[in-house]
């Protein structure tokens, strides 16, 4: 009996590190799969225009008439992300180039400019929304929280219509205030309010009462209290709330792409469906469009990955 | 120099009053900026679609028709069509992707000591906006020069003349006007939004697999159930709320979500790809028939008010249950 019982068990170990071996590789195997399109983008933005035009199409080109594969035959270049920027020369600038790309030098930075206003102006709405919800009972807070539970659920496509005849009315009625960037920001703010307002409410539950409350009779006035001692407690929700915005922001097409009237202000994401249009023959200049407006926001997010998952788990669970 | 003793008093009281009544407005000041800018954005338009929805542009200008457009809308067969391509993306996009979510969740939930770093690598596609995904696939299935073109084209493995998949034809319908079996474009675009959403919804689910206790698992296991059983009739059960919210996630990312139609196919070829989202952009903004689409953005705005309302349900009832 004993001796069958750690038999047993000396299996049943055994067969652990056997099927911990074998979960990792399907993750190993997994990994490389949903990693691969992104691979061959990398890949294709480094290739020259005569190898992403061959048929049958090769992976790397590496290729020479006598071998197959010869490492030192590569014909790597930066073709795709040199056409993208347009880099051309000109007098009387610091680096003796100027780049004429309008990925680079309009769609991106006007890209910057909406992702990082609307998500300030969420990060601080949301944030003195959400202390109020977690804080106060008032008249109407259970009903206007619900209403906002249930606004999360009007997606901004359904919205477009109305907005995009609002802005056209604001145009024709007042031309002269009337400015596309103010409007889009406008928007959205209001798109990403909503969520960001209960994730807020969330993190600020969680910030213990006594705290504020050993303030106010240390002499501090309520909004002393939340500057001095709330805020700083809830600095990681507030960050996460912006990356999110930001994150919303950096990737939205459809809205910039309509609302936005003078192609000038649209955001990078018009920019590259603008591209796709152009150059679908030149797969690496797409790769290099592709990789050039993505790679921020891949390192935003390596950067604050915990930021992320815990808003993201938050909003989902309670939204 | 010696006030009464009142006067000083009286203030302090007042002052504490007025202190306590500004105290009071203290929240509504605090949410004004926020309702302010919702009901510019979210709640004006909201009625203002209503409204465009009952309208006709003439050359006068708007006019009221009443229910005219939900009636040529509904009648219409672009619609029908439409609807029966959203189905069937929804169908195969929150099916392949909660199936797949579960799977690499439940070997996630092993902590091996790598979790952190495959979690990290697994997210990384969902930080890429759907227009860019859209492209990414695109380019691997360039005809003729994709990386993936040379096996996919090839007749033999794909007969009659391989799949050409931006550009073949969707098989001829098996059901009278009902889009199944999906064109080569549709299963395609499915396979794209799922890999985009697969991290979010495998994390949605891992987290709820993090909720339940190892003894549970450890005390069925001594009982005697194997892996299968313990998934089957433990796992599965105990995070079947958190699947239904993913899946209302999902169909509501899969109802509004139309930058990947946009890059990647661009409805096409022919209409095979047109879904609700994109037949909404169609309507709208290249017949340029307002009213019409302002119809047709009512009935998806009611469907989403819909599935939000049955995942808020959902919600509920798990947190009561917990």
């Amino acid at each position: 009996m004993a001796l069958s019982s750690t038999g047993q068990s000396g299996f049943s170990i055994s067969r652990r590190t056997r099927e911990e071996l074998l979960a990792n590789l399907a993750l190993i195997i997994i990994v490389l799969v949903a990693l691969l399109p992104i691979g061959t983008t990398v890949l294709i933005s480094f290739k020259r225009e005569e190898d992403v035009t061959r048929k049958p199409p090769v992976i790397f080109p590496c290729d020479t008439p006598t071998a197959k594969f010869d490492l030192t035959a590569c014909r790597w270049s930066l073709e795709g992300y040199e056409r993208v920027i347009l880099p051309m020369p000109a007098e009387n600038t610091p680096l003796g180039f100027e780049l004429k790309g309008r990925m680079l030098n309009t769609y991106l930075p006007n890209t910057v400019l909406y992702a990082v206003s609307t998500a300030l102006l969420v990060m601080i709405l949301a944030g003195l929304s959400g202390y109020a919800f977690s804080r106060y009972r008032f008249w109407g807070r259970d009903a206007l929280m619900i209403a906002i539970l249930a606004i999360t659920g009007v997606p901004l496509l359904t919205n477009l219509l109305a907005l995009y005849q609002v802005g056209a009315s604001i145009r024709h009625v007042a031309e002269q205030i009337y400015n596309d960037r103010i409007f889009i920001i406008i928007v959205y703010t209001g798109f990403y309010l909503p969520m960001s307002v209960w994730i807020a409410k969330g993190f600020f539950d969680a910030i213990p009462r006594e705290l504020e409350e050993a303030a106010l009779i240390d002499g501090c006035s309520p909004l002393q209290g939340l500057g001095r001692i709330i805020m700083p407690l809830a600095t990681p929700g507030l960050t996460a709330i912006f990356l999110l915005a930001f994150v919303g922001v950096w990737n939205e097409f459809i809205a910039g792409y309509l609302l936005i009237t003078r192609n000038d202000l649209k955001p990078a994401m018009f920019g590259m469906y603008d591209f796709l249009g152009q150059n679908i023959i030149n797969a690496q200049v797409v790769a290099a469009a592709c990789i050039i407006i993505a790679l921020p926001m891949v390192l935003v997010f390596l950067i604050a990955r915990q930021s992320f998952f815990r808003a993201m788990v938050e909003g989902a669970i309670k939204g | 120099m010696n006030p009464p003793a009142s006067a000083p008093l009286a203030k302090a009281s007042d002052h504490k009053r007025t202190r306590r009544r500004r105290h009071d407005l203290l929240p509504f000041w605090l949410i004004l900026p926020t309702v302010l800018v919702l009901l510019a954005v979210q709640v004006y338009p909201m009625f203002y679609t209503v409204v465009l929805s009952v309208q006709e542009r003439q050359p006068a200008g708007w006019q009221f028709v009443g229910l005219k457009n939900f009636d040529i809308l509904l009648s219409s067969a672009a619609l029908a069509e439409s609807a029966g391509h959203t189905l069937i993306f929804l169908v195969g996009y929150a099916g392949l992707t909660l199936i797949l979510a579960f799977i690499i969740a439940l070997l996630l939930n092993r902590k091996s000591r790598f979790s952190g770093l495959y979690i990290t690598l697994l997210f990384i596609p969902w930080i890429l906006a759907d227009i860019i995904a859209g492209a990414v696939f695109r380019l691997m299935v360039l005809p003729d020069y994709g990386i993936f073109s040379g096996i996919l084209q090839n007749p033999t493995l794909f007969p009659p003349s391989g799949l050409s998949v931006l550009t073949a034809d969707a098989p001829r319908p098996w059901f009278g006007s009902f889009p199944f079996p999906p064109s080569p474009a549709m299963v395609y675009l499915i396979l794209a939004a799922s890999w985009r959403a697969l991290p979010f919804i495998t994390l949605l689910l891992l987290a709820a697999l993090q909720t339940i206790s190892n003894e549970v698992i450890e005390s069925s296991r001594i009982d005697g159930a194997n892996t299968w059983q313990i998934t089957r009739h433990i796992t599965i059960p105990l995070i079947l709320p958190t699947m239904v919210v993913a899946l209302f996630n999902l169909t509501l990312s899969g109802i509004n979500g139309v930058g990947m139609v946009f890059s990647l196919t661009g409805g096409g070829p022919g209409t095979s790809t047109t879904v609700l989202s994109y037949l909404l952009y169609s309507i709208g903004w290249e017949s340029l028939d307002f009213g019409r689409a302002a119809a047709l953005a009512l009935m998806l705005g009611v469907i989403n008010l819909a599935l939000i309302g049955g995942t808020l349900r959902v919600t509920r009832v798990q947190q009561r249950s917990v």
